[in-house]
């Protein structure tokens, strides 16, 4: 009877299997989503047919007074700033338009004024947080990635964690035959080399605002995404949900990101772990570290914890000098947990 | 009436199948569950490489270390010899190259040692190490390996990889000593210091027989530039080796400087082969869940805060 009962569920199986043909694999889903995301975007550019001008005063240091003519809804800060010098385009990690967080790929609708943000800034607050928010955004990428086809990803959304806390983390539910699974030191490193090879690409992320119908529509295959989008469209001022793209891969996410993969130097995923049942499953956090491009960390230095506001800091490969926090959800770590020593 | 028969509940899984039904459910169920078994273990795409047992004639991978320093070394009879301290710092392996790539009698492991930085690398040169996912090294060397003995690339190598008894052969570049003579360089005797020599005190002398071939013969020992070249030291027994900070203690010396990156391997002398039976074969994987001691002793080394017997 035993026997005739599991026989009888795998048979189920197969056939459920065979008759859900709607139900994509892993890379037509991605291919899809991607499908659907350049329709909107064309849709979007096509709703200004005719070229016009606006006016974009450009603010910061040795730049007063600069004024640049851009098209309406096809430039982007991206393009002011190649306007300017090569040092501008590469440093240029967010925009301040009239004081609002702009994605530097996002096209500008009005005459404004613009700054550009960089990670030497005096005060790069703003700027840390949106690095740390984009490294989640690509380890959440990088999971989706790699896990074998048959083996359900859904990635939920991305926690904010503060850059002082040591580590971006990203929250996902495995399939549930992954249950009792826990990656061993060669499934992180394999993690970390696909994250390494994505930033050696430098893909650009490119913003989207959609109205939550399209987004429902983007998301229609994961029942938690959906919700996500839900619950954005509820909290945001104008109803408008921004989706993210980088690559292949359609993101949802709480705020601006930074301009391209390439600026996130020294990736490390440090480890995987369960959180706890959850809506979903069995809920599992992956933490990394990374470090920006230009205040990269030399392996023979030791970091002490005042430089903890304004860098977030590295581990050059070796985990073992890494004591990575497990971050929870409502607490914030102690200032003095965090400072890495290598000898 | 007629007494109505309970229905029978339970059947058996292959009463309403067919033959052929039957076999192929037989087929697919063993063929299924094995495979849930070993994707749960390793769910994401790459999986981890197969690792085999070690055999007669197999070879395995080296590690490349950095040289220290010396110190001696006392056995339990008492007898004193000198050792080199060789520690392995961020040993990775880094490509693999199949018997075709590499030369066609055996495969190949490229392993690296010591991180550098990666701005003042060339963009090519960073290629293999990114494909790894590695930071760059400082040294890479071939390992020319057995199949059976192949490991995946950006697994790390400890100095537990040998253990004490073991023998080993140790390759470095020796210290350059730039442009010598003949008598440092070759170890001639040179000529008197007096008595009447004039002008010669450390020539070379003859440069061979003389008329019949009257030639020099190709490959005469000449003054020239000494050192800078890798050598290596033939059959080193390990003594120790520190797992705690990753330290071997090779017998003898070493060639090159301290601080310098050396290359080190199970040794070639046919003789001393049966020293180094049933290793940790391929490697030594500090994630298998085998807690080794901080300190791995040779049998016959002299322990602090042992008695000795006269």
């Amino acid at each position: 009877a035993m026997a005739c009962r599991k026989v009888c569920q795998m048979v189920q199986r197969r056939l459920a299997s065979s008759a859900a043909a709607e139900r994509l694999s892993a890379a037509e889903l991605r291919s899809w989503r991607s499908a659907l995301f350049s329709k909107e975007q064309n849709r979007q550019r096509s709703l200004y047919p005719r070229i016009e001008k606006i006016e974009v005063a450009m603010q910061g240091p040795g730049l007063q007074g600069t004024r640049l003519v851009m098209n309406k809804g096809v430039s982007t800060p991206h393009s002011c700033a190649k306007h300017l010098t090569e040092w501008h385009v590469s440093s240029a990690a967010l925009a301040l338009v009239d004081g609002e967080l702009w994605h530097l790929h996002r096209p500008l609708t009005r005459s404004c004024i613009l700054r550009l943000l960089t990670f030497k800034d005096v005060d790069p607050q703003l700027v840390n947080q949106a690095f740390w928010r984009s490294c989640a955004s690509l380890l959440g990428q990088v999971l989706d990635d790699a896990f074998k086809e048959e083996y359900s990803v859904e990635l939920l959304n991305v926690l904010e964690v503060p850059v002082s806390a040591g580590a971006f983390c990203c929250d996902l539910v495995l399939d549930p035959r992954l249950d009792s699974w826990s990656p061993s030191e060669e499934n992180l490193r394999s993690l970390t080399r696909d994250a390494q090879q994505l930033i050696h690409k430098d893909l650009p992320w490119e913003p989207l605002e959609v109205a939550p119908p399209v987004a429902l529509e983007i998301f229609s295959h994961s029942r938690c995404k959906q919700e996500e989008v839900e619950e954005i469209a509820a909290h945001s001022p104008n109803g408008v949900v921004s989706l993210y793209r980088c690559g292949q891969h359609v993101m949802l996410s709480g705020g601006p990101l930074v301009a391209r993969t390439g600026l996130c130097c020294q990736y490390e995923v440090t480890a995987l772990h369960a959180v706890g049942e959850g809506q979903w499953g069995l809920q599992r956090r992956a933490q990394g570290l990374s470090l920006p491009v230009n205040l990269t960390v030399m392996r023979n230095s030791v970091l002490s914890n005042s430089r903890c506001h304004n860098l977030c800091f590295v581990l050059f490969s070796l985990k073992e000098f890494c004591f990575m926090q497990y971050v929870d959800q409502d607490c914030l770590l102690d200032q003095n947990c965090v400072s890495v020593s290598m000898c | 009436l007629r007494h109505i028969l309970t229905i029978k509940t339970s059947t058996w899984w292959d009463e309403h199948l067919s033959e052929d039904n039957v076999s192929f459910m037989r087929k697919t169920v063993m063929e299924e569950y094995k495979q849930l078994t070993t994707d749960k273990l390793n769910p994401l795409k790459d999986e981890p490489w197969p690792r085999h047992e070690w055999e007669e004639n197999s070879r395995r991978v080296g590690l490349v270390a950095v040289k220290l320093g010396m110190m001696p070394v006392w056995t339990k009879t008492g007898e004193k010899h000198v050792v080199t301290m060789l520690q392995v710092q961020d040993c990775h392996v880094i490509k693999y190259l199949s018997k075709d790539e590499n030369d066609g009698r055996s495969a190949a492991l490229i392993v690296g040692a010591k991180n550098v930085s990666p701005f003042y690398r060339s963009e090519e040169s960073m290629d293999i190490f990114r494909n790894a996912g590695l930071p760059p090294k400082q040294k890479l060397t071939t390992f020319n390996v057995t199949n059976n003995a192949i490991i995946k690339p950006g697994t790390p190598l400890y100095a537990a990889h040998f253990r004490p008894g073991q023998v080993v052969d140790v390759t470095a570049k020796t210290i350059g000593k730039g442009f010598q003579g003949v008598m440092k360089r070759w170890g001639f005797s040179g000529q008197p210091a007096s008595h009447g020599q004039t002008k010669t005190h450390r020539r070379p002398g003859a440069l061979g027989p003389g008329g019949d071939p009257a030639k020099v013969f190709k490959g005469k020992k000449m003054p020239g530039k000494m050192g800078n070249i890798y050598n290596t030291a033939f059959g080193l027994k390990v003594w120790r080796v520190n797992t705690k900070y990753n330290v071997l203690y090779v017998n003898g010396s070493v060639p090159g400087h301290r601080n310098c990156l050396v290359k080190v391997r199970d040794t070639i002398l046919p003789r001393l082969l049966k020293k180094n039976n049933d290793p940790p074969f391929p490697t030594f994987f500090a994630e298998g869940g085998e807690e080794l001691p901080e300190d791995l002793y040779a049998e016959d080394m002299f322990q602090p805060g042992d008695s000795m017997t006269f």
